[in-house]
């Protein structure tokens, strides 16, 4: 694998026919970059080298930008920068124009983040209960709740586990709620720590789809994963986090 | 107004949520009201033992305490509980979503506090009914409902101290037993067992420095007859004052809580 640094702020490479966009014409129509990242630094400790490495990316809409790296590389702390969880010590972050931490409540509305792991769900609620919880946190008005939860389910193939508790799903089943989740509110961007954990070639499936379907709206994703291939997503970049340093991999 | 109806809405699904996850587990509300019920006893038999003239009569020391235990299940309901629950969303990585909600982390926090101050209210009729029928505990029926506002009242002067626990807890992830620690103050500087008369001069001034022993006061006054140590509408204004003082400050520090959290790259660690 060929890795070079980044010069400046990467860029996509526009292939909107292969992902099967409804409308191709607009993704070049898109002007401001969904996320703008510049000369991000951040270092957990002063006598250690920095995670973060004066990163500068730029992720335009109807994209979907893959981050690869060794564990502990800071892919995950790249998508907590951007999801507004961390703050960089150096740099500055927008999404959607807006900075994440200061416009919180506005930035986010427009992104979904699944985070690594398989946490952040209720053991003893169902998958029901989940997604009204998180639709309503979401702030969506009723009508489209319920289209939503509706619509996310049959994406996922919730629907016949919605009376399920959670302690009760397999792991793949858990994590098709989480991403579920993710994409209940119709972000723009979607931010996807590790997706792939615990799913099998359906559920992949699910995903892909799922994806897509965001990119066809004008969105864009940002997945985290040591093996982007795993997925056989179809990414518009690929880039390889090492030593700090956003590289692209070709 | 929608962005206020879809406020109520996301804080509503947080109290569902509290109580699906209450009720999920079926023995629960049993073993609380039967807790209540042995603490309701124990104290009817220790208040037989006293005979004080700073009190009265032993009926009117049950009165007095039975007060007391309700005030304490609305404080920890607004503090100490609030404060468990979001130990445990940290534990659990649900702080994060959170905090990645359009509800955002300061309203989640303050919505964790309807369902326990709801249960408190029950828990309060219970214990009330159950010491009136059970030990005959003389409660003026005819103005106890005006307690349910004034313990309104009471739990939101309250919320900003269980604020600065859930902003500690953030910032520095061990406040529950800090919680505990300020309950236990507060319940012998404001009077819930015994009248604050009683404390020495140089601790009685933290009677008066907190929305707790007004609020014991009036609710006693309304539903005993106990009489009050200062007018009831100077009672009600401080638990109106305390909370406009404190609740912008508890706000800040909660935010600046979660800006540290992130700064640090703290804010999902327990």
């Amino acid at each position: 694998m060929d890795a070079r640094r980044e010069e400046g702020p990467a860029s996509v490479i526009e292939t909107p026919a292969q992902y099967g966009l409804d409308d191709p014409a607009s993704l070049s129509e898109a002007s401001d970059p969904l996320v703008r990242l510049e000369k991000i630094e951040k270092r957990w400790c002063r006598n250690q080298p920095p995670v973060l490495d004066c990163v500068s990316l730029e992720v335009p809409a109807r994209s979907v930008m893959a981050v690869a790296g060794r564990n502990g590389a800071g892919k995950t702390t790249l998508l907590r920068i951007i999801g507004g969880l961390l703050v960089p010590d150096h740099g500055s972050v927008t999404v959607c124009g807006l900075v994440p931490g200061r416009q919180r409540g506005q930035v986010n509305r427009r992104i979904g983040f699944l985070l690594a792991g398989n946490g952040g769900l209720y053991a003893r609620l169902n998958v029901e209960h989940h997604l009204d919880l998180w639709a309503r946190l979401a702030l969506m008005p009723r009508a489209e709740r319920r289209e939503a939860i509706i619509e996310t389910s049959a994406t996922f193939a919730l629907a016949e586990l919605r009376g399920i508790r959670v302690d009760r799903l397999s792991m793949g089943q858990r994590q098709r709620l989480r991403l579920a989740m993710t994409f209940l509110h119709r972000p723009d961007l979607v931010l996807l720590d590790e997706p792939y954990t615990s799913l099998d070639a359906d559920a992949l499936a699910m995903l892909r789809a799922a994806v897509r379907l965001l990119r066809n709206r004008g969105g864009s994703a940002i997945i985290c994963s040591p093996e982007p291939e795993q997925a056989k997503l179809a990414h518009d970049k690929v880039f390889l986090l090492e030593h700090g340093a956003l590289v692209t991999a070709q | 107004m929608n962005q206020m109806i879809r406020y109520a809405s996301a804080a509503a699904a947080l109290c569902k949520r509290d109580f699906l996850m209450f009720t999920g587990y079926k023995l629960r509300l049993l073993s609380t009201l039967l807790t209540t019920a042995v603490s309701l006893t124990l104290f009817y038999y220790i208040s037989r033992l006293v005979n004080s003239s700073r009190i009265g009569s032993p009926d009117r020391y049950y009165g007095y305490v039975v007060v007391g235990i309700v005030i304490l299940a609305v404080l920890s309901s607004t503090l100490a509980t609030p404060v468990a629950t979001l130990r445990q969303e940290l534990l659990t990585g649900t702080f994060d979503r959170m905090v990645l909600s359009p509800f955002g982390p300061l309203r989640c926090v303050l919505s964790l506090m309807l369902f326990p101050l709801l249960l408190s209210m029950l828990t309060s009729v219970f214990t009330i009914a159950f010491a009136s029928i059970v030990f005959g505990l003389d409660v003026r029926w005819p103005v106890a409902l005006a307690a349910i506002p004034v313990g309104l009242l009471a739990a939101i002067s309250f919320a900003p101290f269980g604020l600065f626990m859930a902003a500690a807890l953030i910032a520095v992830k061990q406040s529950r037993s800090g919680a505990a620690v300020v309950i236990t103050v507060l319940t012998v500087v404001s009077g819930v067992y015994f009248p604050v008369l009683l404390l020495p001069g140089w601790i009685r001034w933290m009677s008066e420095i907190q929305p707790f022993t007004p609020a014991v006061d009036v609710l006693r006054h309304l539903l005993v007859g106990t009489a009050l140590r200062e007018s009831a509408a100077l009672s009600v204004v401080k638990l109106v004052v305390f909370p406009a003082v404190l609740l912008p400050i508890a706000i800040w520090t909660m935010n600046l809580a979660i800006s540290l959290g992130a700064r640090r790259g703290t804010l999902s660690e327990y």
